[in-house]
């Protein structure tokens, strides 16, 4: 494992300063945080199966769907407590998230990335006809149980939550399992030709990004209180998570962190001029400049920046 | 005895074309056999065959005396053969080390979260393949062409195999990198490594094989010595376009 002393300062120096960070700032803002820290989670997600192998996902809302879903018909139509429904979501999340994975053993490229859209698609038609009285159908759900009252104690549970899958992730993904992970990404066939089972390691990686999804989308739908199907299974999160991810760096956790903050305050602070469709524009705009100037993200230059630092410092 | 690889009556059908036709040939522990035919005769297609990339229509393979015919790539690997390939695939943004990691990785999961780096044994194996120790920090994309075969042989060899197959080891090398290459096989043969070695640089081929089978259209036209199987008129006439 290469872990140095300064990745676990920088880890400590990152919590205690979030951990501050409601007496710094107003309630509104503090809920866009909280929305930043959900991205964050599902920016992981993401990364942890497409950022690593390759296999780029446009269907994440599936799998954080399910946990919602899950979450809020148990505790709202059955009235099982969240200590259960909680964790049922996650295992859900978990199964729908192999069911994700089947796709994965015959397609890949551009063709797994329709086949996962067409799951949320599915997803999306599905709760609307199938047994209403218990997704809600279109107009979704409200009134689900919610774990936190007020701002401040919502960022702490969203913080909470998102820094200690991030760190999880983050551990894990240093180890070789994590480099296994890219090497698929790179060179599928050489894995498998240095005795590695392919099969095997993807569907640890699905499970792991389920996993993360659907803790992350159980615990939203409880801090929001409501589902909309609409907004949820929409292009337009998908693109959200997927940019978020990219923009800060994809295959390395920490840089999806980044680039959710980075990307919900822009959109935050563009929203007076941006009503509506525009935001594609950001989005495409984003995905073209990283393409051009920097395929490795946010992230990457931070690094160089402190390697340039570092370097003048030391001569 | 049984042979460590034996492969009997191997026939490999795409549609209406036959690639491999009723081939059949065995290698014995500490052997090197050359494997050798022109262009399209079918050299790569049986390499794959016994590998498990490509699925064979009959025919049975074994590996000291194992059937392994019907098992997945990563489980063949895993049972002592191991190929590298006409072109070199590195993981490209990762160090030469990183690359040689992944061959030495453990098939399990559990293993590969809590289980301690080799990297005493990253390096000596980048090392023993004439990799120069200021390389191993390098991206493959920073590498020369000798010696980026010199990364897959290390890759190859992490797998721990009894047999290797090599493809084209020479394709794209310089005068001196053959040499470098040529001398490394000889030294792993001495240390009683099994070889099946396709090449069609002939001339290099010689000194790093005991025994040669040539195949012509999928079938295997002769077997013998490199020497003999190099004057058999078969040979000479489909290297020729006869």
């Amino acid at each position: 494992m290469n872990i140095r002393w300064y990745h676990l300062a920088l880890w400590a120096a990152f919590i205690i300063g979030m951990i501050y960070l409601p007496q710094l700032v107003s309630k509104g803002t503090l809920r866009t945080i909280i929305f930043a820290n959900y991205l964050a989670i599902f920016a992981i997600s993401w990364d942890v199966l497409s950022g690593r192998t390759g296999y780029v996902s446009f269907g994440h809302p599936f799998l954080i769907g399910l946990g919602a879903y899950t979450t809020a018909i148990l505790t709202k139509r059955f009235g099982v407590p969240v200590e259960i429904s909680i964790p049922a979501a996650v295992l859900v999340t978990m199964v729908g998230g192999s069911l994700l994975f089947l796709p994965a053993l015959r397609v890949r490229g551009s063709y797994f990335a329709l086949v996962t859209l067409a799951f949320m698609e599915l997803m999306y038609q599905l709760v609307q006809v199938i047994r209403p009285d218990l997704t809600g159908g279109t107009r979704g759900m409200s009134g689900i149980q919610t774990l936190t009252r007020g701002a401040v104690n919502g960022y702490y549970l969203s913080f909470g939550l998102m820094a200690s899958l991030g760190f999880a992730m983050w551990l894990l993904m240093k180890t070789r399992l994590g480099t296994a992970l890219s090497a698929i990404g790179m060179n599928e066939e050489a894995v498998r030709g240095s005795g590695l089972n392919t099969t095997k390691l993807k569907l640890a990686a699905f499970m792991l990004s389920a996993f993360v999804a659907g803790l992350g989308g159980a615990f939203y739908v409880h801090y929001l209180g409501s589902i909309a199907p609409r907004a949820l299974f929409d292009i337009n999160f998908v693109f959200t998570i997927i940019v978020a991810a990219i923009l800060g760096g994809a295959s390395t956790i920490i840089g999806p962190i980044f680039g959710a903050f980075f990307l919900t305050f822009l959109l935050e602070y563009l929203r007076p001029y941006l009503p509506g469709a525009e935001r594609y524009f950001i989005y495409g705009g984003i995905a073209l400049l990283l393409y051009m100037y920097e395929p490795k993200g946010l992230h990457h230059v931070l690094q160089m920046a402190l390697s340039a630092i570092k370097g003048k410092s030391r001569s | 005895m049984t042979s460590l690889l034996k492969v009997s009556n191997l026939v490999k059908k795409f549609g209406g074309l036959t690639a491999t036709h009723d081939v059949s040939f065995t290698v014995e522990k500490g052997d090197s056999l050359a494997l050798i035919g022109p262009n399209g005769a079918g050299k790569t297609t049986i390499f794959s065959q016994i590998m498990g990339e490509v699925r064979q229509t009959s025919g049975t393979i074994h590996l000291a005396g194992q059937d392994i015919g019907a098992m997945p790539t990563a489980t063949r690997i895993r049972h002592g053969i191991s190929r590298t390939y006409q072109v070199p695939r590195p993981f490209s943004d990762m160090t030469v080390l990183e690359n040689i990691r992944v061959g030495l990785m453990p098939d399990s999961l559990t293993q590969m979260v809590f289980g301690r780096i080799d990297h005493d044994r990253e390096e000596a194996l980048a090392l023993s393949v004439g990799l120069a120790p200021q390389d191993l920090l390098k991206s493959p994309s920073e590498l020369s062409m000798g010696d980026l075969r010199k990364l897959e042989l290390a890759r190859t060899m992490a797998t721990n195999p009894s047999v290797m197959l090599l493809d084209e080891v020479f394709a794209g090398l310089t005068v001196g990198e053959i040499a470098q290459i040529s001398e490394l096989i000889q030294s792993m043969r001495r240390e009683g490594m099994t070889f099946l070695i396709v090449s069609h640089d002939l001339k290099a081929l010689e000194p790093l094989v005991d025994r040669a089978i040539a195949i012509n259209q999928g079938q295997k036209v002769a077997e013998g010595s490199f020497k003999e199987v190099m004057d058999n008129e078969a040979v000479v006439a489909s290297y020729l376009g006869g």
